[in-house]
């Protein structure tokens, strides 16, 4: 190789290297959905956890934290979700930029508006109660769009010479997002007012955005599993109010929801709180049209 | 009658797992790029303004958020907690608890954990029980802004050799230490008060780690022995220890870690008979170079769907000692008066020793567990005499705040009768909700 081809290699190669993307780990697959969608080809991000995984159990691996090191940025739902397993990783990434007070350490909850929180004094008999609010917040497109301008904001502070860029990524995941809002303008109406169970109270912000009416939990308190007592006032609670749909995610253990909807003649509706929740949702846009869809069908 | 079928129904089928499903998520497709430098400024700015203004238009979100290091209020306390350990043994011969009780508090442990300042982060683990009244488990200092991935940890802590005895006791899956552990390290696991440093890396694509340490000493003075001089009085009778793990993600389901480690230092072991040695010290003991290198193997199973269902871990460790033989032995002071019969000589372990453990655990449920563990160990505390258990362990996690086991373990020992062991325990804690061990 002569001169002018080395000269050539590193004109090519040193400007590969000064345009690197920001590297963005995010502890959802909604998040970094999001992410993706703001950030564009100037970001790399990546997800801790699953779409089919509950959020609050996911275990917090060594090669997570290989993820998480060299990470620029660190999106994490918060509201207590991840508390179960995000210190550990946090501690062994040994990465300042992403440690709470850096640059990179980003809890989207601080920008949400935050439902189902606690009065008065809070205590373990209320089961896993979630004592700063309930942090199932992306199930509310409004939320969807808070966060999209997160993403815009933080990522503009760090990496300003592309902020026209996510600026434009941004708009665009928000025409998006606001067409398919219309589209759905029906079928929400068909879902408001309606009776529903939910399994756990992460559709509390989905019930608000919908307008669909939950009369009873699978749980009897958040994160205890049903118990035979309670499934009874559950199977009563959906006889008296008429409900027609038992909404469940896609990681808990349907057989018990089916048992209600055997005693009940409801039907047990497996809906994914997250992208990738079930196949063929992979991305935002697609989880709230699939979810309101197949409420609305099975409401009517 | 309906109803009760119902529940009986319910019991039925609220041990079984989910269905499975699984799907991923497909790259992001390419958006569409730039504008002008000087819009992108004036956008960039525009839209941080826009920002501010939904944030503060928002509706407040309570007070502190949790943090990874951070307390959960704005008055910056640190994390207050308390943990009940309480062991009932139900053995049909005797107790085999060391206090002989059936009923006993084996440890409360109280915990302040707080940021220190952008440097350090402190922890402080305090064990209350009977015998030993109030005890400095744990109080340490960990750095979190050292460069290059470093990260130092100074004060007491739990030993980082072999998997287990990185556990408190309360969190283990049994309810005492592999025999190993406490045969070679120590009952309610090894502490060392020093420094250690631990670097993570990945030269060869998968999660390493190497953790070196230096610590006061080793293995504690058992009561009752005197050495002749303190076993740290020259730096190499302080405790080194070195560990490096390595992790490997099989699937998304599975994954195995493979660590080594070991420690060295000096140890009081006891001579023959007590004398009054040349420093004018009645010296029982001497100390001798003690070191144990272990080896240790985990797999885990966790299927990310149906998660809090179902997981499966298995965990073995085999370690072995190695004790010096003929260590020098102090000098006797010329006005010793040797009674007949005395042998100025040592009597400490002449040999090495081996053990080892398997643990296998199967999740039969969102809250229920069991497990068995195999135990093999040469005893030092029996001449090196082969002892081995077979134990079985339920646990019940109420919820992440409290757990009840009952265990079964059968101990045979050389020629000896085997021991029947029935315990149960309960551990319960209050304060914040603290990481789910890994």
């Amino acid at each position: 190789m002569n001169v002018r081809q080395w000269i050539a290699v590193v004109g090519l190669v040193v400007p590969t290297v000064m345009q690197a993307q920001l590297k963005v780990v995010t502890s959802t697959t909604d998040l970094f959905d999001i992410a993706s969608a703001v950030g564009g080809d100037k970001v790399k991000a990546s997800h801790i956890g699953e779409g089919f995984q509950d959020p609050h159990f996911i275990e917090a691996k060594p090669s997570f934290v290989l993820q998480l090191r060299n990470a620029d940025v660190w999106a994490f739902v918060g509201l207590e979700l991840e508390i179960g397993w995000m210190p550990l990783l946090l501690d062994g990434a040994r990465n300042p930029k992403i440690q709470l007070g850096g640059s990179g350490y980003v809890d989207v909850s601080k920008a949400m508006p935050v439902i189902d929180v606690p009065r008065g004094s809070v205590d373990r008999s209320m089961g896993d109660v979630h004592p700063l609010g309930n942090p199932h917040y992306w199930l509310d497109p409004e939320n969807g769009r808070r966060i999209a301008k997160l993403f815009l904001a933080k990522f503009s502070e760090l990496d300003p010479k592309n902020a026209a860029e996510y600026a434009a990524n941004e708009k665009a995941f928000e025409t998006k997002l606001g067409a398919a809002e219309s589209a759905w303008q029906a079928q929400l109406a068909t879902i408001k007012g309606k009776p529903v169970v939910a399994w756990h109270t992460s559709w509390n912000y989905f019930a608000e955005y919908t307008g669909m009416r939950i009369v009873a939990y699978m749980e009897p308190k958040p994160g205890v599993p049903p118990s035979p007592s309670h499934l009874l006032q559950v199977v009563q609670a959906v006889k008296a109010s008429g409900a027609k749909v038992i909404i469940m995610e896609p990681f808990y253990d349907r057989k018990v929801a089916d048992l209600v909807a055997r005693q009940t003649g409801a039907t047990v509706l497996i809906l994914p709180p997250s992208v990738g929740g079930v196949p063929g949702i992979t991305s935002y846009l697609q989880l709230m049209q699939h979810d309101v869809t197949e409420l609305s069908t099975r409401v009517k | 009658m309906r109803n009760t079928l119902l529940g009986v129904l319910v019991l039925i089928v609220i041990a079984s797992p989910a269905t499975a499903q699984q799907s991923g998520i497909p790259p992001k497709p390419l958006p569409s790029t730039a504008d002008s430098a000087a819009r992108t400024i004036a956008d960039s700015i525009a839209l941080m303004k826009e920002f501010e203004k939904i944030t503060t238009a928002a509706k407040p979100a309570p007070a502190a958020i949790s943090s990874a290091q951070g307390s959960t209020n704005p008055r910056m306390m640190p994390d207050f907690s308390a943990v009940g350990d309480l062991v009932g043994d139900l053995s049909p011969k005797r107790s085999t608890q060391a206090d002989n009780s059936r009923f006993g508090v084996r440890e409360v442990e109280l915990s302040v954990q707080s940021v220190v300042d952008p440097y350090f982060r402190a922890d402080f683990f305090l064990g209350i029980n009977d015998s030993e009244k109030i005890s400095i488990e744990q109080a340490f200092l960990t750095t979190t802004a050292l460069p290059a991935g470093v990260q130092a940890k100074l004060g007491r802590f739990l030993m980082p050799l072999g998997k287990q005895n990185t556990t408190h006791r309360h969190d283990l899956h049994t309810v005492e230490y592999p025999y190993v552990l406490q045969r070679f390290l120590s009952d309610d696991g090894l502490k060392g008060t020093g420094v250690t440093t631990s670097m993570v890396m990945a030269p060869f694509g998968f999660y390493q780690e190497l953790i070196v340490g230096v610590v006061d000493h080793f293995i504690d003075t058992p009561d009752g022995l005197t050495v002749d001089k303190p076993v740290n009085r020259n730096l190499d009778g302080l405790g080194y220890s070195a560990r490096l793990r390595s992790y490997v993600d099989i699937s998304q389901n599975a994954n195995i870690e493979l660590s080594a480690s070991a420690m060295t230092g000096k140890v009081a072991q006891p001579l023959v008979a007590s004398f009054t040695t040349a420093d004018n010290v009645t010296a029982s003991a001497v100390g001798a170079r003690q070191s144990v290198i272990g080896m240790d193997f985990t797999y885990r199973w966790k299927p990310l769907q149906q998660g809090i269902y179902r997981s499966f871990i298995l965990q073995a460790e085999v370690m072995r000692q190695l004790n010096e033989r003929n260590p020098t032995l102090p000098a006797l002071s010329p006005l010793f008066d040797p009674a007949p019969g005395f042998i100025r000589g040592y009597a400490g372990p002449t040999r090495d020793y081996t053990g080892g453990y398997v643990f296998a655990r199967w999740q039969l449920s969102q809250r229920l567990y069991l497990g068995g563990r195999y135990d093999n160990v040469q005893d030092p505390m029996a001449a090196g005499a082969t002892l081995t258990a077979g134990s079985a362990v339920l646990e019940w996690f109420p919820s992440d705040f409290s757990k009840l086991v009952a265990s079964y373990e059968r101990v045979n020992q050389g020629s000896a009768t085997g021991l029947d062991r029935l315990l149960l325990q309960a551990v319960f804690s209050v304060g914040p909700h603290k990481p789910h061990p890994f």
